[in-house]
This record gives structure tokens, sequence and C-alpha cells, in this order.
């Protein structure tokens, strides 16, 4: 087995995982010039770090720290505490409100990557076939933990509309029952445009749960009102 | 998080005094976009997404200031050698990162300094990961054979 340069160097940054991180390991043991290069990532990365991290020990220039006091949003050794304490009422507030409904869908995507269809598609603006008939179909209380999207929620919006809250491979969603199909409300950052890799789930279904909530007229639907929407239709 | 920012902007700007610059023009953009910021999302990756942005602004700036007054700068670099050396001793590191493209030296910042993720690295610098892997490849390298010997 040949190890590349590039995968020498991703194994180096903790960047390869599973089977393929353990035959580098093997082939580490084995040839001791790809050790001596292993070695020689190392001491680089040791070397930048003895550089660079006295920086973060020393005391910020008081310049910046009065830049953050002037911005009047609390103690300066906060930085930029204004945001971060946003940050955390924001997640205090959107999760505990789902979380009776929504919380065994989040535990147990973790890893989630979600679905949109990007520009082009046919009916753009709308989920594509295969969402679509995901959406009609899956009712939130029959799925199981390995599937590549799931609905996170149902509800109504305060004009009586159905619509779903969704996560999975691609991007995550909201997507809302009309005439034409399901009509894409609020899509997660993978449908943003640039940024099109694997994010991690958990800040990305909480964004599409507090949308959710601020569409949604009255809770999430229980299973037996999802059964009875999905046999009308969702109309 | 404003040390480690500092830290990230030293390294791209190669000194203390520019470093400090930058962080503080990152922090005032910040401050004045911080509804721009949405919840949910990391705080620490779009402050060093503006840094970088505001840095490679400014360091398109400069080239073309340099274009222009390279004949000042040479002339600032003669003379006082004996004084320069302990300086130029400390900052092997300095003037190795100093010599990779941009980049390539924000690339190495981000995953070998900062410690982020390949995809987290990419998503800051605005790039595909496969672009932000190339990148660090090619610095890595460069800095192994400007540092190596010394190292």
């Amino acid at each position: 087995m040949t190890v590349s340069r590039d995968e020498l160097a991703a194994f180096a940054d903790g960047e390869l995982t599973g089977p393929r991180a353990r035959e580098v390991e093997a082939a580490l043991a084995a040839d001791p010039s790809l050790m001596r290069d292993l070695e020689r990532h190392r001491a680089l990365k040791a070397q930048l770090s003895a550089h660079f991290d006295p920086i973060v020990d020393e005391p910020v220039p008081d310049a910046l720290a009065a830049l953050l006091r002037s911005a009047g949003d609390g103690p300066a050794s906060n930085v930029v505490g204004f945001a971060e304490a946003r940050e955390r009422i924001a997640e205090k507030r959107r999760l505990p409100r789902w979380s009776w409904v929504a919380g065994p869908a989040l535990a147990a995507s973790l890893a989630l990557v979600v679905l949109v269809p990007r520009g082009g598609d046919e009916n753009e603006g709308y989920a594509d076939a295969r969402l679509a008939g995901l959406l009609d179909q899956r009712l939130v209380v029959e799925q199981r933990p390995g599937d590549a999207t799931r609905v996170l929620l149902s509800f109504r919006d305060r004009a009586g509309v159905y619509c779903r809250a969704f996560s999975g491979r691609g991007g995550g969603g909201i997507a809302c029952r009309d005439d034409a199909g399901w009509k894409l409300e609020a899509t997660g950052e993978g449908a943003a445009g640039s940024r099109s890799e694997y994010r991690m789930a958990g800040a990305d279904d909480a964004a599409i749960l507090a949308r959710a909530q601020a569409l949604a007229e009255g809770g999430a639907l229980d299973g037996e009102q999802e059964t009875a929407a999905r046999a009308r239709g969702w109309r | 998080m404003l040390p480690r920012l500092r830290r990230f902007a030293i390294g791209l700007c190669g000194n203390p005094a520019d470093g400090d610059d930058l962080c503080q023009t990152s922090l005032e953009r910040a401050l004045a976009n911080r509804d721009k910021w949405r919840a949910g999302t990391r705080l620490d990756s779009w402050m060093y997404r503006i840094m970088r942005n505001l840095w490679i602004d400014q360091g398109r700036a400069s080239a073309r200031r340099r274009e222009t007054f390279v004949e000042e700068d040479a002339g600032f670099a003669v003379g006082g050698e004996g004084a320069q050396e302990a300086a130029v001793e400390l900052s092997m590191v300095d003037r190795a990162m100093q010599a990779l493209p941009a980049e390539q030296r924000e690339a190495v910042l981000l995953v070998m300094v900062e410690g982020y993720a390949y995809r987290e690295a990419a998503e800051i610098a605005g790039c595909p990961v496969g672009t932000l892997n190339s990148r660090l490849v090619r610095g890595r390298e460069a800095l192994l054979a400007i540092l190596g010997e010394s190292a």
C-alpha cells in the first residue's frame, strides 16, 4: 500500500479517519522513511506552535479592548461578547420549546448533511421529486436514525398551510405544500450556494427549527394529525 | 476569542503592529455588521472570515503600492547588518511564512496554527476543500524546504 504526500499530511492534521487512518498507521509502522516524513510534518507544526501560540497569552492591546468597550456591549474581556451572548440566548430560546417533539430527531442526526435542489431544476424553488416524495409520505414517527433525509417535524402556518421541516444530505429547510408542490420556504446553508460542503447538523437544525417556530401557528403536529394530513395530501 | 484572532492577524501580516491594525479594522467591521451574523452559525468562523477578507483586500492595495515604491523599500533594507542579525535569527518562521503566497500562508495558519479542520478552514477562506488542501500541501512543502534544515 502506498501513502501519498497529501494523505500523509492529512493524517498528520488528523483529517483521516476510519479504516484508511488505520491503514496509514500500519504503513507508517512498516516504513521508517514514511515515519520520518511524518515526523517532519509534526516538527513543523511544533515549530509553528512554538512561534505563534505565545501571542495568545499576551495581553490584548488597549486600543482593541477599548474598541469593544466603546461598542457598549459589555466587558472587553468577553471579546465579541455581543454576539456570543446573543448566540447563547438564541440557543436557549429555541431548543427547549421544540425539544419535546424534535429532540429525538436531533439526537439521532448528529452528522447530518442535507439536500436541497440547486438552481437549474425544472421547478426552481420547489422540492425536487425525491424530496417531494419523502415529504408526501414520510411520517416523523416512521423514521429510522440512519435515514439520509429526515423530516424533523410538521406544522401549519398562519394561513393553515401544511409545512414540514426536513434535514438531510445536501441541505435542509422548510417546505410548505401549495398547488404546485412543496415550496421551499427556508433552506439551510447547504443551499446558499458557494458553501456546498458537508456540515455538522446541530446548529443548522436548530436554525431550521427556529425558523419553523417563527412560521408555525400552534405547535408541531402529532402522529395522528400527521397521518390525517398525509391522507388528505397535506392540503 | 480576541487573543486567537490576534494570533491569526499577526501570522497573516507577519508582525504585531500590522497584525493589531488588522485586528482593529476587523473588529470595527464586525461591530458595524453585527446584524449580519446569523445566530446558530459559528461566530469565530465569521470573525476569521471578516479578517481574512480585509487582509486579502489590503494585500491587493499594498501590492500596488510596492510596484510604485520599490526603490524606496530597497533603500530601507540597506545598512545596519549587525543589528539585524539577531532579529533575523528570531524570525526565521516569520520570514518563511512571509515567503509564502498569501493563500498558502492563510491555509497553513488556519489548519496548523488555529487548528481548524480542512472543511472549516475552507469555509473561512471561501474556497472548496480541495483547493484549501492543495494550498496547504504546497505551503507546507515550502515551509519544510525553508525551515527544514534548521528544524
